[in-house]
């Protein structure tokens, strides 16, 4: 039990930290720049991808001993589909509004390079268990980096939180920064917050030799 | 071994497809009912955003499927295959269903004119796909506010669209930026929504007059 444990341990790390997809693996990047201009939209975003990631690993990972080889991106790309249609449909009949804002980025968590990667790096040569973990983590990884890009830009760009108008921010001593919640805007903060996180990357590593 | 066959793949992959199409398919025939009464209220939202002085953007959504119910009347002949909206049993503006293929997927919106057949009152979108924060700003007020009190043109396009910046005339509306493919097809659209209603309509009012 220990040793699983430890596993688990690992891949929680890996996932969030030493290898996060967004700062150190630079994947998912689409959505990142798409749908961080406010953080009610990031944060539905993150948890379709927390969604689809975990589930689709785990069901590679059932099923990586019937798949055969030459035709196992077919079947992972229909897995990831399938979770990604479910939320969709979720988000239609529940959540309308939210549908709407977030477009077609959803249908997109398809072709999210983590989704598929993780399952072709990992999910398909682990147990269930682990390859649920690993997705879990992967997706907590990329969700607190968008989250926090996220937060910048509604804070810079529109002065609120979560919709809700902040102090000093919201007022008229603040003069908003539109770009921010343009388009550009996430260029250049996905950028800031590569540059801070692999810094501080860079400093534990020195250490660590 | 059934794995080491050469057909193996083929039935393989056809029973997964199977098994996860099914679920789909199950899954949105129980949300389609849901799902339906949302595209419905979408299309409800967007009439009454058109048609003027009806539009109250705090209602709840049983309040303005009631409002609608009550104010708007149905697309019949006499209108030209449009919503209306009556005032004192004559009909006080029209709310023009217009639809077509936008870059990503169909735009379907309503389009309001007055009574004079001329004047714009507004326009709405209750289904569009487009980029956000790009052609995804068709949705926005800024770029649908422009439309109000512009008038139809009677020339070859009945709304022109032009570059952000450009001097507009009577019948014409900035585009959302100079080289989207949205602002193309939706001129497409609405021109191709208008005329269709006049030409329904020419029929109708010409008989009436005479």
């Amino acid at each position: 039990m220990k040793s699983i444990g430890s596993e688990n341990r690992k891949l929680i790390v890996e996932g969030l930290w030493n290898n996060n997809p967004i700062f150190k693996q630079v994947l998912g990047i689409c959505s990142t720049l798409a749908v961080t201009n406010l953080v009610l939209n990031t944060a539905v975003m993150c948890a379709a991808l927390v969604f689809t990631l975990s589930l689709s690993a785990a069901t590679v990972s059932i099923l990586r001993s019937l798949t055969p080889r030459n035709v196992r991106m077919m079947v992972e790309t229909l897995i990831i589909a399938f979770y990604v249609i479910i939320v969709d449909i979720v988000l239609k009949a529940y959540w309308p509004q939210m549908s709407t804002n977030l477009g077609p980025y959803v249908g997109l968590v398809i072709t999210n390079c983590i989704v598929m990667g993780r399952c072709e790096a990992y999910g398909n040569s682990n147990p269930p268990g682990r390859a649920f973990v690993d997705g879990l983590f992967n997706a907590l990884g990329y969700s607190f980096i968008l989250l926090i890009i996220a937060i910048f830009r509604e804070l810079l760009g529109m002065g609120t939180f979560l919709g809700v108008s902040m102090p000093y921010f919201g007022g008229a001593y603040w003069d908003k920064w539109i770009i921010m919640v343009m388009p550009p805007g996430a260029f250049f903060m996905l950028a800031v917050v590569v540059w801070v996180f692999k810094s501080i990357q860079g400093v534990k590593e020195d250490k660590a030799k | 071994m059934i794995r080491k066959q050469p057909w193996y793949p083929i039935v393989y992959m056809f029973c997964v497809t199977a098994f996860f199409s099914t679920v789909v398919i199950g899954f949105t025939r129980l949300t389609s009912e849901r799902v339906e009464a949302n595209q419905r209220l979408a299309l409800e939202g967007a009439v009454l955003a058109v048609l003027p002085g009806v539009q109250d953007e705090t209602l709840s959504n049983p309040e303005l499927h009631r409002r609608f119910t009550e104010s708007v009347g149905l697309p019949d002949e006499s209108s030209g295959g449009a919503y209306t909206l009556k005032e004192d049993g004559r009909v006080a503006a029209y709310a023009v269903p217009i639809e077509g293929r936008g870059f990503w997927a169909p735009i379907k919106g309503m389009i309001g004119v007055k009574a004079d057949k001329k004047t714009i009152t507004g326009i709405a979108f209750y289904e569009q796909s487009e980029t956000p924060g790009l052609g995804a700003e068709i949705a926005k007020s800024s770029f649908r506010d422009q439309f109000r009190n512009k008038e139809i043109s009677s020339q070859d396009k009945p709304l022109i669209m032009r570059r952000p910046g450009e001097t507009l005339g009577r019948s014409e509306v900035h585009a959302v930026t100079g080289a989207t493919q949205t602002s193309t097809r939706l001129e497409g659209i609405i021109n191709a929504g208008l005329k269709q209603w006049q030409t329904q309509m020419a029929g109708k009012s010409e008989g009436g007059e005479r």
